[in-house]
């Protein structure tokens, strides 16, 4: 039972970082219907900004996460606007978009390759091994950190969707651009700042975690499938249904390692099989699939 | 029901059909003759050295995995970015096959392919119903589970150190044969799954599901072939490579870099198309020895950078700025342009 | 009225809390059109892709003959002889007029045998025979109506469901397609239920017309005497209408 509620505690931290990671994903879907594939190259990107700061000039992981947040903001943005912008809208665009931006994501594996070389990097901190203990569990203080900003993100990003005018426009372009013209909204303006947003969450999410994983320029692939699995289960842009559904995957990861035989090297395929039951029985995504509602 | 006799001069079928296959054009099947004599005769003919040969046999080694990436990429719509799964599957069931009974590499090949078309459809079935991005994504995880799960699985594939294969004297000058058998059958198979009546069902899928639904096609189940055909031909390519190497280790099998190039050369040539695929892959095999061999550590940005050049200036590839070309001379017709349309063009809203 | 070709009970659909389609009943007899009509959300399109297997019903069942239909996916009830149209068209954008009804002709219920033969011959039915290598973008909407027609016809169907073939045209294009209506069903012997707008189309088509609002049949008979059914005015011009005497609609 102690190593029970151990497997669950762990799974409802890793559940954040999951959480944070997939939303931009969800987001930028949800708004411009284009699947970012650069999301794994950023989250990868991201990463690596956070590692390269703290051996450079020593900043804390979490405090850089507001300088790669900015950056990721302006990379997004300039993607948008540079190369986003140009395809076509609707079905004949998607093939386009995909394939774009899975050159982006390529570009950005190469550089991480030429700049840090491909071996693993980790990114420890003076409190890196330090744990709480509770009730005879001991947690990583980094987990919990990790966990709590994810959070903070996601809060942040409920009352900025909710609460400002820029979040309404973003909902309302979400639910039908062509009125939004007519009522005056700057199109083009929120696209490119929901891509800017989603590539900015999605670089925080590589940072945070950096400080509890090893990472390479090839980091990134399965996060991107992880955040796929949470936004076709949670559905787009509700801060709950991708909550619950990043608990969901990190419970069935994590407590994967409870069945008698199971093989570690599995749990890399828990996430697809789990996407794939998904499909097949609830193909609406298991709480619909509502549009930033 | 007769055909009406008064029918107008311009509802004539004006597609050519040729008396052999009756889906290939005149044209196409001349074109493909004449290019298999062409190679058939060039090792008598030029006396090309080795180095030359083996580069010949790879080129089409890699035009036969860009066509079949292109059946599923191309015809349907559907990106796959997980295709080296396929190939791994095929390469190394055809590896244990020849290590195990003795039995001709050909039989081992269609082995290997059948058991990759069937891995295809066990992953494939329940994501292809989703259609674009949703399915690419998917295919990016199958990719990556595969890798590490045939990595993990030494008993089947050796591990990190792979399988070598049974040495036979001679057996690459013979695979050079095989290749362009391989070759010609994957052109043909293009042809018919392109301009047969299976293939107008196709592009209805790709242009509108629900649509093709609406008028009898069943999505579920030419989607499905498809992918296992694609799947079958991109396995027995990987049992060829694997025959043609004589060693194989599942890191480059299953590799993220074999599922890039599949994509990157139906994309340099133009996917939807036919010719399209078989350029891409020639280009891809020159600009690999020639850039990639002087800069080995920039090749995933070289192909990050083509990948969004052509999307950006030319999303259908060499075969795009043909028909630019054509159409400027009024050689091509907009109906065959519009067929290669990288994604389904969707309804045509009013 | 003889044994019906199509037949559907109870037929029901929910999404969530809405009864989008609540408990109809419907027959339609051989070489019959029926029309249907009603206000906007009322159910109608619903309806028809519960008959043609686009979605399943909730409840109910749909039965072509002695076949149960309803729960049958698109393209089974495709071959079983139910087709639809769609009320925004949706051509193959990528194949030409009549590569689009050739789709039609292979995959409907005869197959590929002759499918190019065939498409043709329809072509020319609906008065497409010259347009075979323009590709849909270049017709006009009327044009790309005929060609949604021309596409259901060719798969030959016993049954074809009419989504709004009529709205959206001009005056004299309307009237070619209702005439281009009646012979499908007099020379190629079909039965038709329409969906349509346009009342003076139903009024001279339609042998029988159900109403429906919001989800439910409200009205049946002959199109003189549903447009006087005082819940038929109510359900189109509000409760208030019906107190004074309801003029016939043009």
């Amino acid at each position: 039972m102690q190593h029970f509620a151990e497997l669950f505690i762990a799974s409802v931290l890793l559940a954040g970082l999951y959480a944070a990671m997939a939303f931009g994903l969800g987001l930028i879907y949800g708004v411009l219907r284009i699947v970012n594939l650069a999301h794994g190259g950023v989250i990868m990107a991201g990463a690596y900004a956070g590692w390269w700061l703290y051996e450079t000039v020593g900043l804390d992981p979490y405090l850089s996460l507001i300088p790669v947040a900015a950056a990721a903001f302006l990379f997004g943005v300039v993607i948008y606007r540079l190369l986003v912008r140009r395809l076509p809208r609707g079905a004949a665009g998607g093939v386009q978009s995909l394939l774009l931006l899975f050159g982006v994501w390529l570009i950005l594996r190469n550089i991480a390759y030429l700049l840090f070389t491909g071996n693993d990097q980790t990114l420890r901190t003076s409190y890196s091994t330090k744990a709480l203990s509770l009730a005879n569990a001991s947690i990583s203080v980094n987990r919990v950190a990790v966990f709590f900003i994810a959070l903070a993100i996601l809060l942040f990003l409920h009352l900025l969707l909710r609460k400002t005018y820029l979040g309404k426009a973003i909902r309302a372009v979400a639910q039908n651009p062509d009125s939004c013209t007519l009522v005056g909204i700057p199109i083009e303006r929120i696209y490119a700042l929901t891509f800017g947003i989603g590539t900015a969450l999605a670089a925080a999410g590589g940072l945070l975690g950096a400080t509890l994983f090893p990472f390479s320029p090839s980091f990134g692939s399965a996060e991107l499938l992880k955040s796929f699995v949470v936004v076709v289960l949670g559905g787009l842009g509700s801060i709950a249904g991708t909550a619950i559904a990043a608990l969901i995957l990190a419970m069935v990861e994590i407590f994967s390692i409870l069945i008698p035989g199971f093989p570690v090297y599995l749990t890399a395929a828990v996430g697809f099989v789990l996407l794939v039951l998904v499909l097949v029985l609830r193909p609406g995504g298991l709480f619909g699939q509502r549009v930033l509602g | 029901m007769t055909v009406s006799p008064r029918e107008p001069a311009a509802a004539k079928p004006r597609v050519p059909r040729g008396p052999v296959l009756p889906w290939v054009s005149r044209q196409a099947l001349v074109g493909l003759v004449v290019v298999v004599a062409l190679a058939a005769a060039w090792p008598a003919l030029l006396h090309p050295s080795a180095y030359q040969k083996n580069l010949v046999t790879l080129t089409f080694l890699y035009i036969c995995t860009a066509l079949a990436w292109n059946w599923l990429g191309g015809y349907l719509g559907q990106v796959s970015f997980g295709h080296s799964a396929m190939f791994g599957v095929g390469g190394f069931v055809s590896a244990r096959i020849l290590l195990s009974v003795h039995v001709p590499f050909a039989w081992a090949w269609i082995g290997g392919g059948i058991v990759a078309g069937l891995y295809a459809l066990l992953w494939g079935h329940p994501t292809l119903r989703l259609r674009g991005p949703y399915f690419s994504i998917a295919t990016i995880g199958v990719g990556e589970a595969s890798r590490l799960v045939f990595t993990y699985w030494e008993w089947f594939t050796g591990g990190s150190s792979g399988l070598s294969l049974p040495i036979e004297s001679g057996l690459k000058a013979r695979l050079y044969w095989w290749g362009l058998g391989l070759l010609a059958i994957m052109v043909c198979a293009s042809y018919a799954l392109r301009k047969s009546s299976l293939g107008l069902g196709l592009l209805a899928i790709k242009s509108d599901v629900e649509a093709a639904a609406d008028v009898g096609i069943s999505p579920t189940f030419y989607q499905d072939l498809v992918l296992f055909l694609s799947g079958l031909a991109v396995g027995v390519t990987g049992a060829f490579y694997a025959s043609y190497f004589s060693y194989i280790e599942p890191g480059d099998m299953f590799g993220f870099v074999q599922s890039i190039s599949f994509v990157l050369m139906s994309v340099i040539g133009g996917v939807g198309t036919i010719v399209g695929p078989v350029l891409g892959a020639i280009v891809f095999v020159v600009l690999r020895e020639s850039l990639i061999a002087s800069y080995p550590q920039l090749y995933l940005g070289l192909y990050g950078i083509l990948l969004v050049v052509i999307i950006l200036f030319e999303p259908l590839g060499l075969m795009g700025l043909f028909f630019r070309i054509g159409k400027l001379t009024g050689l091509v017709r907009p109906q065959v342009v519009a067929k290669a349309a990288p994604g389904g063009t969707g309804a045509v809203r009013e | 009225m003889t044994a019906p070709i199509l037949r559907a009970e109870q037929v029901a659909k929910r999404f969530g809390g809405l009864k989008a389609v609540d408990n109809v009943d419907l027959q339609l007899a051989e070489h019959e059109i029926l029309g249907v009509i009603g206000p906007n959300g009322a159910g109608k399109t619903t309806l028809f892709s519960l008959i043609a297997g686009s979605i399943p019903p909730t409840a109910g069942t749909v039965h072509l003959g002695d076949r149960v239909i309803s729960g049958l996916p698109a393209h089974r009830a495709v071959h079983a002889g139910v087709v639809r149209t769609h009320q925004i068209v949706r051509p193959f954008g990528n194949l030409t007029v009549l590569e689009n009804v050739m789709v039609g002709a292979i995959y409907g219920k005869r197959g590929p045998a002759g499918a190019r033969e065939r498409a043709i011959e329809v072509m020319e039915f609906v008065g497409l025979g010259d347009r075979a290598s323009a590709l849909p973008a270049n017709l006009t909407l009327a044009g790309r109506k005929r060609l949604e027609l021309a596409r259901a016809l060719a798969t030959e169907p016993r049954v074809l469901l009419l989504d709004e073939v009529i709205a959206g045209v001009n005056p004299a294009e309307a009237q070619q397609m209702a005439e281009l209506i009646r012979s499908v069903r007099k020379s190629r012997g079909l039965s038709i239920i329409m969906i349509e707008h346009v009342m003076p189309a139903v009024m001279a088509l339609s042998d029988r017309v159900i109403v429906l609002d919001a989800g439910k049949k409200i009205s049946e008979g002959k199109p003189q005497e549903v447009v006087r059914d005082p819940k038929v005015i109510a359900a189109y011009l509000g409760e208030s209408a019906v107190k004074a005497p309801a003029e016939k609609p043009a």
